[in-house]
């Protein structure tokens, strides 16, 4: 079912020197350049002094690095509430919501039900329509049920758009797996709670663990909803911080970059670790299925 | 010192006479502002309502603090029920402040102009604004700011500018020199679209004059009716095409300041609190600044307001609390810490930089101001002439299509 | 005893496994789109305490007397357009490129990837400081190579700040097309490969006739991802541009935003939501049973 990366390098890799292949790298390594540049730019900006900055060039490392920046930035940007409140969301958010896709994925997967087709319809329907169009309407509802400012009132949005992505990935690998699977242990006597837990949860970790990764990014990250529903500033996410951080302090360019630094580099870390657990498990899940 | 002591003394004393007379049961009320801009003025503004609490046994205040758009948004969400504040703050204005005038959420509070004789303490540049509003007084002032030309002397001097100029025509030759030097005459970043729309207001005034420019800013009369309005537009086109530090579509306000701050740019239309920043950025000495020369006799500023809402269950307590916040000794408490100057004309300053003194003295010697657009306009038309001012300045719309299109605009709102 | 029987009914197992996620979808995200339907009809500021029936008004407002909306949404068109043409194409040759055996392609991957992982606020922090006229990144690079008089002011020039966004939208986006595509492409078969190598097939041909016809299921996936993201330019026009200059770079989405949220005009705001979701049922429902005839056919 998967075959491997390594074989196939092995296999086509036979002629030793192939300039296309040369010429091929030198490109890639040049896009790749290309593409890192802005993180040396940025990184590079967070410590120089706004003097610095104006008078020096933009890839000139820094010559007297301002690591103040960071403490000024951490301070002005509110970063120890707006750090606390994006781990509460995200770690709230993303296991339960994970663990509700995948009941619900597994149920339209394997229970015969009637009008299991049109429920499928309904919450692929979901994936497909961005939730950007409804921010008035979610505010209005959130409003009406006294949820603006708080952690519901995030999170359960959060998890209505999280939903509709998460059981169609995991619908089709639940399909996929074979019918005996399930079978034996559903003669055996156990209930769809045991199958579930027993037999579909470990068969689909690696599936898992790719959703529960990039639900993280998504859920980090998240900033038009989180604009709507959390007014008040001492509930906002990193996202909102930084975003006011730029209104404000735009001209201090040195902590603006150092903000943005510190804002990203949570999910850069987390993805250089889980990187390779990431990549396998969207291959095994989402194009595959 | 010893003045300041006993004037607060005598408050202190006037307040229990006060609890005397009047004030029984418990009553409190809730005080919906902005976050304060120090943790210093937090502080006095909280000694300020344990003070008050403590004159007036029984009466209990609940200062809730938020950010700017939070603050707008929360007076929206608490509109439909009745968990609203009893004072809140709101800009002045037929924008922003009028939208909820007009809808019924303020107070109408002449009652308490009389009764309180707030007419006597308040700066009146800054108390006519609770005037502007149909069916009666509005609110009471909490700051007043001004905006005025700031301008860097050397960068005058290099290019022979001499005195200041008298007229809008003496400004636009001072750029023109200031330009023939390699000078840019003027910064203003333009992502935030309320910064370039401060020298379409200060044309308008120069151009139109008072009486009509308010009455363009109150729509009752046509934007295509009136040939300054088309003038008004050319000259901003002059402005954006031959003063502004160009580019300046893709900075702000802030960046454009720190192109000033390096001397990239001669002047900068900008309020009362850039004296601070440019203390701090140990610029003041090379800078100075004065008034839009636009004849007409009236500051550029706006005013933010605290008003009484018309769903408080305690108006009274709240215009006494009010009045209390108004009054010379607490305005003196509050001054260096929330302001450098009050909207108290009775309040005595100590030490001022020069600049402040000046910006105190425009303050006092102006008793009419005319509003930043953003505050006169309603929300919708605001956005309509930022876009309308943001194509002229660069040239992509003429000055005659910018008239009609700010009129059509107005025309289909009906 | 009872307790069990019921839970051996495999309905209520059903119903048990399927109601939360439901009930939590249902309410807050299939709810709120009708309720943006219904919204569209009244005239609202969030203020007055009743909402005013106006029927089709706010319509006929947007699309008539709105100065703004044709241009949003010439610009959702556009964007729309490139980003389903320009970052999957640049991430289908990155992965065939990754594809190959060589050297560092684990690190040459995870840089491509790097951007996407990145809050799209952030992107648009970053990128507008790169886009500042006077000190950022890409106007010290033209001045470097002498073009001084070339700095264009990449967010401010109304015939360029849309397309200056969407540069910082490719290089956010390019690296999730890749990793699609580069997990397609080891789902092609390789004997298959090898045998059409052997026959003498050049390296295009096998690309088009072996690969391309064998990751037909992914660029299906990648193109519907890429139409979907594309409207989440949300994000990265709010941070980079805000809608301007002049309401140049306006969208649909932040159009509507603007209006409910910023003007507190809800039914207006409404009304330009409700356009963009036919606008988006109108390409998704055609694709998907497009693609799904195709899968059946192929089947």
């Amino acid at each position: 079912m998967t075959a491997s990366v390594e074989t196939a390098a092995a296999q086509a890799g036979k002629p030793p020197r192939d300039w296309v292949l040369i010429s091929l790298w030198i490109s890639l390594v040049v896009v790749a350049a290309v593409w890192i540049a802005p993180f040396v730019f940025i990184v590079f900006t967070s410590l120089k002094s706004t003097a610095q900055v104006m008078t020096s060039s933009a890839f000139a490392p820094p010559t007297d690095p301002q690591f103040s920046n960071f403490t000024a930035a951490w301070a002005r940007g509110r970063f120890s509430t707006t750090v606390v409140n994006s781990v509460i969301i995200t770690a709230v958010k993303v296991p339960l919501g994970l663990f509700l896709s995948a009941m619900a994925a597994y149920a339209l997967a394997k229970i015969p039900m009637r009008f299991g087709k049109l429920i499928l319809v309904l919450i692929l329907f979901g994936t497909m329509i961005p939730f950007q169009v409804m921010l008035a309407p979610i505010f209005t509802l959130v409003n009406g049920f006294g949820l603006i400012d708080t952690y519901p009132g995030v999170i359960l949005p959060y998890l209505a758009f999280g939903i509709p992505y998460q059981v169609f990935i995991l619908y089709g690998f639940f399909r996929n797996i074979p019918h005996e699977l399930s079978e034996a242990a559903r003669i055996d006597g156990a209930s769809h709670f045991t199958t579930f837990r027993r037999v579909f949860l470990p068969v689909s970790l690696p599936v898992l663990a790719a959703l529960f990764i990039l639900d993280f990014v998504a859920t980090w990250n998240e900033f038009a909803m989180a604009l709507v529903l959390l007014q008040d500033r001492e509930m906002w996410t990193l996202p909102l911080g930084l975003s006011a951080f730029q209104g404000q302090f735009s001209r201090d360019y040195g902590q603006l970059n150092a903000a943005i630094v510190m804002t990203v580099l949570p999910a850069i870390i987390v993805y250089l670790i889980f990187q390779r657990y990431f990549v396998s498990g969207l291959t095994s899940g989402a194009v595959k299925g | 010192m010893t003045k300041f002591a006993t004037v607060t003394s005598a408050a202190i004393a006037a307040g229990l006479l006060l609890v005397a007379t009047s004030l029984s049961a418990a009553e409190n009320i809730t005080f919906w502002t902005l976050n304060f801009s120090s943790e210093a003025a937090n502080k006095a503004f909280t000694a300020v309502v344990s003070d008050f609490e403590a004159a007036n046994p029984g009466a209990e205040v609940t200062v809730v603090t938020r950010g700017t758009d939070d603050h707008k948004t929360a007076i929206r969400v608490a509109a439909g029920t009745d968990k609203g504040p009893d004072i809140y703050f709101m800009w002045a204005g037929l924008g922003l402040g009028g939208e909820y005038v007009k809808a019924g959420l303020s107070l109408p509070l002449d009652k308490y102009y009389a009764d309180y004789k707030w007419d006597d303490e308040v700066v009146p540049a800054a108390g006519s604004f609770s005037r502007m509003y149909p069916g009666g007084r509005h609110g009471v002032p909490s700051s007043l700011s001004g905006e005025a030309l700031y301008y860097n002397k050397s960068l005058f001097a290099k290019a022979g500018i001499t005195s200041t100029p008298a007229n809008y025509d003496e400004l636009v030759a001072d750029a023109e020199k200031l330009k023939a030097a390699g000078i840019p005459a003027i910064a203003f970043g333009g992502t935030v679209n309320w910064h370039v729309m401060r020298l379409m207001d200060v044309i308008l005034e120069a151009k139109c004059g008072a009486e009509k420019h308010d009455a363009l800013t109150a729509m009752t009369v046509k934007w295509t009716d009136e040939a300054c309005v088309v003038q008004s537009f050319g000259e901003l086109q002059k402005w954006g095409k031959n003063y502004i530090l160009s580019p300046f579509m893709g900075i702000d306000d802030s960046q454009a300041f720190n192109l000033f701050l390096a001397n990239r740019a001669a002047m900068m239309l900008e309020g009362d609190w850039l004296v601070q920043q440019l203390a701090e950025a140990g610029k003041i000495d090379d800078i100075d600044l004065f008034p839009f020369p636009t004849r007409t006799n009236r500051l550029y500023g706006f005013a933010n307001y605290y008003y009484v809402s018309s769903k408080s269950k305690n108006p009274d307590l709240a215009a006494k609390f009010l009045d209390y916040l108004l009054s010379t000794p607490v305005q003196q408490k509050l001054l260096g810490v929330s302001g450098t100057t009050s909207i108290n004309k009775n309040v005595t300053y100590g030490e001022l930089r020069p600049m402040t003194k000046k910006w105190l003295d425009l303050f006092n010697t102006h008793d009419k101001v005319f509003l930043n657009g953003d505050q006169a306009f309603p929300l919708d038309i605001t956005t309509e002439y930022f876009r309308v001012i943001n194509e002229v300045v660069s040239g992509n719309m003429a000055p005659a299509d910018a008239a009609a299109a700010m009129q059509t605009f107005i025309t289909n709102k009906g | 005893m009872a307790e069990r029987a019921i839970l051996s009914n495999t309905r209520v197992q059903a119903a048990l496994l399927l109601g939360p996620a439901l009930v939590v979808y249902v309410v807050f995200a299939v709810f709120p789109m009708l309720d943006v339907i219904w919204l569209s009809f009244f005239k609202w500021n969030g203020l007055d305490p009743v909402k005013a029936y106006v029927g089709t008004a706010n319509y006929v407002d947007v699309f008539t007397k709105d100065p703004v909306f044709w241009v949003a949404f010439r610009n959702t068109v556009i964007w729309t357009a490139l980003s389903v043409a320009i970052p999957p194409m640049i991430g289908l040759a990155l992965a065939l490129g990754l594809n190959q055996p060589i050297f560092g392609r684990n690190s040459l991957r995870a840089i491509y990837y790097l951007p996407v992982i990145i809050a799209s606020i952030a992107v648009a922090t970053m990128w507008r400081w790169m886009y500042d006229p006077f000190f950022g990144l890409f106007g010290q690079i033209l001045t470097s190579l002498g073009l001084q008089a070339w700095v264009p002011d990449w967010l401010g020039n109304r015939d360029i700040a849309l397309y200056s966004a969407f540069g910082a939208y490719v290089w956010q986006s390019v690296g999730f097309s890749m990793v699609l595509f580069l997990a397609g492409l080891q789902g092609v078969n390789k004997s298959l490969v090898e045998a059409a190598r052997i026959d003498g097939a050049g390296r295009w041909a096998v690309f088009r006739y072996v690969t391309l016809p064998a990751l037909r299921t992914t660029l299906t996936i990648v193109l519907v991802l890429a139409i979907i993201s594309s409207l989440k330019a949300f994000d990265i026009v709010y941070g980079l541009t805000g809608g301007g200059p002049a309401q140049s770079t306006q969208m649909l989405a932040l159009w509507a935003f603007t209006q409910s949220m910023q003007i507190f005009d809800f039914g207006r705001g409404s009304a330009i939501s409700v356009v963009l979701l036919a606008v988006t049922l109108a390409v998704v429902i055609p694709y998907m049973r497009w693609s799904q005839k195709r899968e059946e056919t192929a089947e």
